[in-house]
């Protein structure tokens, strides 16, 4: 395979512990045409920028740890293509550490703070949990969302108003639809925002992991209109018992 | 610098548990439940863990498959691990695999099913029944529900937090564990009870890998330095099918071929083919009974004799061709694989019209610390469980049997752990002292003004791993890379440097302690490897090419003397003459 495409990309540089301005540097990567964005890195990291931090540990979507902004818009490195002129920086709104690397304790103390863990009215009683094979498999399809953050950085709503951010919402979302969970998880979403969203779906568009939190939100809101729906999916329980 | 001027942080706990996996976090699940204060040092990001990067399936003993049973689970367990496995390890882990199933379950997470009360059981490479649980979420879905149950229960978890040593007493005591804060650049002694290591493996010792990049073997490592006993550490798991490319993803696992076959869902279907550039099917050379559905060791082997017999592509792999048959069910069960081969492979690929290239890529460590079966190392106060750990699979691991091990061991080295923490008091301050020692010998890199970074030493070390102590080995290559290492620690390491002096999240500083530990453990790895002159699970020789049952039906421990990596051989571990050994 000839791969002729040299990258120039321009990598934003902070070190909010050093008191020096935050800065770009420019670098040029060759043979750029199959790499993704976390090979431009680290390939900057390793011939031509050993300071530069960064992070990643999977390479494959799966640990949500490399999340950055290229040309503007959040995307995972591992699994973004490179292209031939690329900004990248990191993600925003979150706090620095250093470079492209941000701080997430406020992230993961929102996780905390809702409680994620099944709210069960009784212990597991040590056989399987009756849950019908579909609603099984759409509550797993939510369970694979990887905590990536580059919904929250996209979503318009987080910006301007008091909302958590879609990602905190899917999670709601999941546990709504877990038979065993009895938390208020309706309450939960509307107390951390959830009626505070646009409905623009940039969360959905942008969610590596191919999820919606767009649909998750509307979920919660059919059942603030609608009624509550516990334990059913929409068309099972449309008339909102 | 002298030592009086490195600042170490001190923090007092009962229970330090190294690791965010499923092994790590199941330990604090457990040991938090008996009421001590535990905090969890995740090297990276909390998430950035193997267990997250895995299919996530489970074989266990559910009850709903009438032709299977404990017995059979054991037995496949030990024709998996050609005999080697330590038998009362191995029982542990086929009668408490579905009690973690059903923790994890109570959780949250959500084993596919067939009908509400009907778990949809698979086969796996290796296992002779359907027995292997699954959820669309795989690994992310395990780790995530662990997650938020670990941190509902009050855990302290601190994020890039490298654990660096075990520290002792002047009486030899174990007083906690010296840590590396690489956010802060801060050095951090937790004084502690108790430590459990579950760091998991050290896949990355190898060019080509499944693993996360953290994953540098520094638990194994760590304790080996402190004393601890390694056994089986020899056998290195290579998964037989992996992307070949593009770069990014090359490595990264494809699981097996039954999935790619009818074989996935009738024990006696056919798997996905794989063929050499001859368009010959290989493996009815090597394994002709069990054909692509056998283990795991057999199927890489083969893989990679034909890459280095010359009947492979020219990127350096084989074709696995599925049956298009399968396609629906794949993708229905498989969707974050059929992403992937979509993502890399294209369209064909994906609906299973046409072959792709598959290789063989480091994925599980089989052997690691000698632990019994709660979780003890041979050094007091030090606890290990998961991939960290060794002995549940003797010589080569089943598919699907990663995730039961790490929850089974992981909360029994919790319990552990947690009962004994508050029995041990080494003394603290000449645990500091011993810590402030050891510190300041790791910040040589940041002070240096010439020498090389680490990156150019990674590179060499992955090399000569996978050429000398791979998936083929020898006595005059295992030789060859003993005197290699030797240069590696004597001459290379002490000069190596980071351009940058930050403190904060430099990479570089982190990778000069990751390289000795990776020297350290594939020093042992490649005394053991010489050491056993047969052929034995994923431990090729090419100049002892047949099973030796007479001389090497027998485990391998090793152990750092005066030094030296010194390989012990020792008799099979067999089951308890009398009562059952599940709590």
């Amino acid at each position: 395979m000839a791969d002729t495409m040299t990258a120039h990309v321009r990598i934003f540089r902070s070190d909010p512990s050093s008191g020096e301005p935050d800065r770009y540097d420019e670098f040029e990567v060759t043979g750029a045409a199959t790499m993704r964005v976390l090979d431009v890195l680290r390939s900057v990291y390793e011939h031509d920028c050993h300071d530069l931090a960064f992070q990643y540990a999977c390479r494959i979507g799966r640990c949500g740890t490399c999340g950055v902004q290229v040309n503007g818009k959040p995307v995972l490195a591992c699994q973004e293509r490179a292209i031939a002129e690329m900004t990248v920086e990191p993600l925003s709104p979150f706090p620095v550490v250093r470079d492209l690397v941000i701080d997430r304790t406020e992230v993961e103390e929102h996780y905390v703070e809702l409680d994620l863990a099944p709210q069960r009215s009784a212990p597991h009683a040590g056989v399987i949990d009756p849950v019908e094979p579909e609603r099984g498999r759409a509550i797993s399809i939510l369970g694979s969302c990887i905590g990536c953050m580059i919904c929250v950085s996209a979503c318009p709503a987080v910006q301007d108003r008091p909302f958590d951010g879609p990602a905190f919402m899917l999670q709601l979302r999941r546990l709504a639809d877990l038979p065993a969970d009895q938390g208020p998880r309706l309450e939960q979403a509307i107390e951390h925002g959830m009626l505070e969203c646009f409905g623009c779906d940039a969360c959905t568009q942008l969610c590596p992991a191919d999820l919606s939190p767009a649909d998750a939100i509307r979920g919660f809101r059919s059942e603030v209109l609608l009624g509550r729906r516990r334990g059913g999916r929409r068309k099972e329980n449309s008339n909102g018992n | 610098m002298t030592a009086a001027h490195i600042e170490i942080d001190q923090v007092t706990t009962d229970v330090l548990i190294a690791g965010t996996g499923g092994a790590g976090m199941r330990a604090a699940i457990e040991a938090r439940r008996a009421g001590v204060d535990v905090t969890v040092l995740a090297k990276g990001p909390v998430r950035a863990t193997h267990t997250r990067m895995s299919g996530g399936r489970f074989n266990a003993m559910s009850g709903q498959n009438p032709t299977d049973n404990h017995d059979i689970f054991f037995e496949d367990t030990l024709r998996g691990g050609s005999q080697l496995n330590n038998r009362r390890l191995a029982r542990i882990l086929v009668e408490e695999a579905m009690d973690r199933a059903y923790d994890l379950e109570s959780w949250g997470l959500v084993w596919e099913r067939k009908e509400s009360d009907r778990y949809l059981l698979a086969g796996s490479g290796g296992g002779t029944q359907l027995r292997m649980l699954g959820s669309f979420d795989e690994g992310i879905g395990i780790t995530e529900v662990m997650l938020h149950v670990m941190r509902g229960m009050g855990t302290h978890v601190a994020e890039n937090h490298m654990l660096v040593d075990i520290v002792f007493d002047d009486a030899g005591a174990v007083t906690g564990a010296l840590a590396l804060d690489v956010r802060a650049g801060r050095w951090k002694f937790f004084q502690a009870g108790a430590v459990i290591v579950a760091t998991g493996g050290t896949s990355q010792l190898y060019e080509t890998n499944s693993g996360p990049a953290l994953n540098t073997g520094d638990g194994i490592a760590l304790a080996y330095r402190a004393g601890a006993e390694l056994v089986d550490i020899e056998f290195m798991q290579f998964i037989p099918i992996s992307f070949v490319f593009p770069p990014s993803i090359r490595g990264y696992t494809l699981t097996e071929p039954p999935f790619y076959g009818t074989r996935h869902l009738d024990i006696n279907g056919e798997p996905g083919h794989l063929l050499n550039t001859n368009g010959e099917r290989f493996i009815l050379r090597h394994d002709p009974v069990r054909r692509e559905g056998g283990t795991r060791d057999v199927l890489a082997r083969a893989i990679m004799l034909e890459i280095l017999e010359g009947r492979g592509t020219p990127e350096g792999g084989v074709w696995l061709k599925p049956d298009p048959a399968v396609a629906p069910h794949f993708q229905r069960e498989r969707p974050l694989y059929t992403k992937r081969i979509l993502e890399n492979y294209g369209e064909r690929a994906a609906r299973f019209e046409e072959a792709f290239q598959v290789m063989p890529s480091a994925l599980y460590t089989t052997g690691g610390i000698r632990i019994d079966p709660w979780g003890h190392t041979t050094v007091p106060g030090l606890y290990a469980a998961g991939e960290a750990a060794g002995g549940v699979h003797g010589a080569n691991r089943l598919g699907a049997s990663s995730m039961p091990d790490i929850q089974v061991f992981g909360r029994r080295a919790g319990l552990t752990a947690a009962a004994e923490c508050r029995e041990r008091h080494g003394d603290a301050g000449q645990g500091l002292r011993w810590a402030r020692s050891r510190a300041e010998a790791l910040e040589g890199p940041l002070t240096r003004d010439s020498g090389g970074g680490p990156a150019e030493l990674k590179r060499r070390l992955q090399n000569l791993t996978t050429t000398e102590v791979g998936l083929v080995r020898s006595a005059a290559g295992l030789q060859g890379a003993r005197e290699t290492l030797e240069r590696y620690r004597a001459e290379e390491l002490p000069k190596l440097r980071t351009h940058g002096s930050t403190r904060v999240l430099n990479r570089e500083w982190m990778e000069t302690i990751e390289l000795e530990n990776m020297i350290d453990v594939l020093g042992a790895m490649t005394a053991a490897a010489l050491a056993r002159t047969e052929t034995r699970g994923a431990h090729y020789r090419q100049d002892f090419p047949d099973r030796d049952d007479d001389e090497w039906l027998a485990n391998l421990y090793v152990r750092r003397v005066a030094g030296a990596d010194k390989a012990e051989k020792r008799p099979l571990v067999q089951l308890a003459a009398s009562a059952s050994e599940v709590v």
